[in-house]
């Protein structure tokens, strides 16, 4: 293939890049040629050596550098953002209440979370208490001679107890499991308004 | 080779292909093939990538009726080597604790 041959199908192959970049392209791989033809190689060679179109082609996909695309990207939603602030500023009666009562009731909700957690304690707090009072409050039934009383009332704080052990797990893993969500929730909260201050 | 790897090491290369003096594309090519093969289309992405980081400047002369882009190392680019060569001594001191561990344990 010649060297004219070969850049008009590359260029035909670069179609729908931008054009600084086609000529760009284009004219690296031309000087390319050259360079290698002076080096002694023939036309047909220094275009073999160069690469097929199809590689060439599909090689800035594949490596567009990061930094590039980046700034690419954000352009756009640039000029979105002054119709998307208009857009708020105009529906803000609309979402103003809605966002307030959206928020209100995932707050709530969360409220709720901890005030069951709270609940939770306190029955493995009533039941502890309650396994401490029965072991005590034996102890005068027995001295007193009602063995039946007295092993009644050990018996009610071994269960307390044991159901206060019991408790205890089921309480601490429901206030990891809801600090866990917390940690998540204002970690994605974060991530979204970091990223909002990038884009602009 | 790691591709993330070959690809930091591959700008290194490109970077200190140019490092004494400015050079073009098919030199750098030409200068790097001892060490690594590097294709055209590949230089034309790691030279793009270089410039957009700021790490070379590209002027254009004239050669033999014709016109040739001659590349041109900046601090930055030269900041890059020096980093390169840091972080390829903590890179030696890690291969060298791995293979030792092997020693030991064989």
């Amino acid at each position: 293939m010649r060297k004219q041959e070969f850049l008009a199908r590359l260029r035909k192959a670069l179609a729908g890049s931008p054009q600084d970049d086609i000529e760009e392209r284009l004219l690296f791989y031309s000087e390319m040629i050259d360079d290698q033809m002076e080096e002694g190689l023939s036309e047909e060679e220094a275009v073999l050596a160069v690469g097929t179109v199809e590689e060439i082609a599909a090689a800035p996909a594949a490596e567009t550098p990061p930094i590039k695309t980046a700034k690419e990207g954000s352009k756009p939603k640039r000029r979105r953002n002054a119709g998307k602030i208009v857009l708020l500023i105009l529906g803000s009666p609309l979402w103003l209440p809605l966002g307030v009562a959206a928020f209100a009731l995932l707050l709530s909700l969360y409220l709720v979370l901890w005030a069951v957690l709270v609940s939770l304690w306190a029955a493995f707090v009533s039941l502890a208490a309650g396994s401490v009072y029965g072991m005590l409050a034996c102890v005068p039934f027995l001295a007193g001679g009602s063995a039946d009383r007295g092993l009644t009332m050990l018996a009610a704080g071994l269960v307390c107890a044991g159901l206060s052990i019991f408790a205890f797990y089921g309480c601490r893993a429901a206030t990891r499991g809801v600090l866990l969500l917390t940690r998540k929730a204002a970690k994605w909260v974060k991530n979204r308004f970091i990223r909002k201050e990038e884009a602009k | 080779m790691d591709a993330q790897l070959k690809r930091g090491l591959l700008d290194i290369c490109v970077l200190a292909a140019i490092k004494g003096e400015d050079s073009y594309g098919y030199r750098i090519i030409k200068d790097l093939r001892p060490y690594i093969e590097l294709s055209e289309s590949t230089l034309y992405t790691i030279l793009k990538r270089l410039e957009t980081a700021g790490m070379l400047t590209v002027r254009t002369t004239e050669h033999g009726g014709r016109l040739r882009k001659y590349y041109h190392i900046t601090g930055e680019g030269l900041k890059r080597i020096e980093d390169f060569k840091l972080e390829w001594k903590e890179l030696l001191s890690i291969y060298r604790f791995v293979t030792k561990k092997e020693e030991d344990n064989a």
